[in-house]
């Protein structure tokens, strides 16, 4: 059985078979957390404090989710809230941050324009200063225009977050300035060019920044800036319920299902724009 | 310090007006437009107008507070009720932080020593795992979620998860150097290695390099996913000429593929370098965060984090110098 089709034909089957080993070894090393996750998730809580510790599970027990869910029914304000919470603050703050971040890219690697390089060079430190330091003046920047404890607070920032700039603008920079003068001469404008011609070609790179922004926001707790209860993240409230002081090691089992519930939506996210980013620059137009 | 007057509202609606203004000069989705202004020009202001969103939270978010860090680190302090009161102490707290700070010094040359054998390890690999991975085979999909697990798995909840974790801890701890059991293999290694009479310097760094294995796998997930996006963009059709005209599969790899990543080769460096310094878990970090939230000196702490920013500054810009001498733009 031919396990590996070779892309070209001048591979040989050894070629193949050396590729095959390293995926597996590789793969295997990858794995081996989201296994350790799953087993932890099931074990009974004996068999989590069992010295010397065992990786796989003996007696698999559901008990840990059935435990999760009489805790998620105890919170103050119905647990659905907090799932709303999370899911629109990670759905806004992602669409915004790609779109915005695109745009200011666009321009920044395909036009010339007074103070281009200055504002590049500001996003490059911005990426490098330690955010603990920023926090306290965010802080009161947040209280002056009086977006503490709102849902702004929490999106607005990620809008500009200088990551997905940097990243952008690299990926932008290699398509050929000739499809963006054709477009120009058949009479696009800049958002049509934009949005029509160097996003399409660019596919690869906005679904894996939508990837990578996706998974911060999922897992941002916010406590800082959000004080009320209903606008809590899932985040957040997971961690209320495993870090309660004494009850901490008694919710062991339950921070692995935690963990295990808390993969699944940039997991299932990330299967979903691989498989769609297959092949775009075949399809593109671009072709020098 | 006197609170500065600033009404966002009226700010926000200048904007908006400004923006309004703009648009009217523009060409929108590529109809006549109204004013006449130079091709240069309006580029010039379609530029501003698509950047401006980005700006201006930049502005609010990053310039202002970095530059409010600046004053804050030539001053003490004091919190009361009324907010805060800040005194002058001059260059002070950089004083202090070279010359009184028991641990800093150490602790940053460490650090900086830890980022220089990280960084080619997890580009490499990272490189790697990206061409393994753009491969065509059945279960492409699962082999990329694979390796898209270390970013997950690095990430909030699930790191606080493995942090109070026995076996994980333990796990780790095998991988370790100063450990017995990964002190004992890395010797059998160290002979082998030693006997091909390869440089020892070098022989320590493989060495090194085999011990936090698991650390690098983990760091290297988000690299994967830039390397593979590039893959992705090369078009197919530069491989089918070079084919045709009967280049092999290695002398692909290194005249088209290599040249076409390397912009990003340049960008994987510089987010591995950032990083690998302002991760919650870099030493140098939690000595920021201790003196600023656990002993409150927040003055001290900014001097701590602008000696360190300009350090991360510094070898960033060597560090881009370089290896933008060789980057390849396909233009």
């Amino acid at each position: 059985m031919k396990i590996l089709r070779p892309s070209n034909l001048s591979r040989s089957v050894g070629g193949d078979l050396l590729n095959l080993f390293f995926l597996v070894l590789c793969g295997f090393l990858m794995a081996l957390p989201l296994l350790y996750t799953i087993f932890q998730a099931l074990k009974p809580l004996d068999e989590i404090f069992i010295f010397p510790p065992r990786f796989y599970v003996r007696n698999p027990t559901l008990d840990n989710f059935v435990q999760l869910l009489v805790m998620m029914g105890e919170s103050w304000v119905p647990f659905s809230r907090y799932f709303f919470n999370t899911i629109f603050v990670t759905v806004a703050g992602t669409f915004g941050h790609v779109i915005i971040a695109s745009m200011a890219a666009f321009v920044l690697s395909k036009h010339k324009f007074p103070g281009r390089n200055l504002f590049f060079s500001v996003v490059i430190l911005a990426l490098m200063f330690s955010y603990h330091v920023t926090q306290i003046p965010n802080y009161l920047i947040m209280a002056r225009i009086n977006w503490v404890d709102t849902y702004l607070a929490l999106i607005v920032p990620y809008f500009s977050y200088p990551l997905g700039l940097f990243l952008m603008k690299q990926f932008m920079e290699q398509i050929p300035d000739s499809l963006l003068e054709s477009a120009r001469i058949d009479g696009a404008g800049e958002f049509r060019i934009f949005w029509q011609i160097v996003m399409p070609s660019v596919k690869p790179a906005w679904l894996t920044l939508i990837i990578f922004i996706f998974q911060q926001l999922w897992t941002m707790q916010g406590g800082v800036y959000i004080y009320s209860e209903q606008l809590k993240t899932l985040s957040y409230a997971f961690s209320q319920i495993l870090i309660g002081g004494a009850i901490t090691i008694a919710r062991a089992g339950v921070s692995g299902a935690v963990g295990l519930l808390m993969m699944i939506p940039p997991i299932v996210l990330f299967i979903i724009t691989q498989s769609n980013i297959m092949e775009t620059m075949a399809t593109s137009g671009i072709k020098e | 310090m006197r609170p500065m007057k600033f009404n966002f509202q009226d700010f926000l609606l200048k904007v908006k007006k400004g923006l309004g203004d703009l648009k009217l000069k523009l060409n929108f989705g590529g109809k006549e437009t109204t004013t006449h202004i130079a091709m240069e020009k309006r580029r010039a202001i379609a530029g501003y107008v698509f950047i401006s969103p980005f700006l201006l939270g930049l502005i609010f978010f990053f310039l202002y507070p970095f530059l409010q860090s600046v004053i804050f680190s030539f001053n003490s302090i004091q919190i009361g009720t009324q907010g805060y009161e800040m005194t002058g102490v001059g260059f002070g707290n950089y004083h202090r932080a070279f010359m009184v700070h028991p641990t800093f010094r150490r602790v940053l040359v460490e650090s900086i020593i830890q980022m220089i054998t990280d960084v080619p390890l997890i580009i490499i690999f990272s490189f790697f795992a990206a061409n393994l991975i753009n491969q065509k085979f059945r279960g492409r999909a699962v082999a990329r979620a694979i390796f898209f697990l270390p970013v997950i798995l690095t990430s909030g909840i699930i790191l606080a998860v493995e942090n109070n974790d026995l076996l994980l801890g333990i796990m780790s701890g095998a991988i370790q150097p100063d450990t017995a059991a990964g002190a004992v293999r890395a010797l059998e290694l160290r002979t082998l290695l030693l006997e091909t009479r390869l440089h020892p310097r070098f022989v320590g760094y493989i060495i090194d390099a085999v011990d936090r294995l698991y650390e690098i796998v983990k760091a290297s997930g988000v690299q994967i996913l830039i390397f593979l996006a590039g893959l992705q963009t090369i078009s197919p059709s530069l491989y089918e000429a070079s084919t045709m005209e009967g280049a092999t599969g290695w002398e692909n790899f290194w005249k088209i593929t290599f040249p076409m990543i390397s912009p990003l080769i340049l960008v994987n460096t510089v987010y591995t370098v950032i990083y690998s310094f302002t991760n919650p878990n870099n030493p140098v970090m939690e000595i920021i965060k201790n003196t600023a939230f656990a002993e409150s000196r927040f003055g001290f702490s900014s001097a701590i984090a602008w000696v360190y920013f300009l350090v991360i500054l510094g070898i960033l810009g060597i560090l881009i110098g370089v290896i933008s001498r060789w980057v390849f733009y396909h233009d």
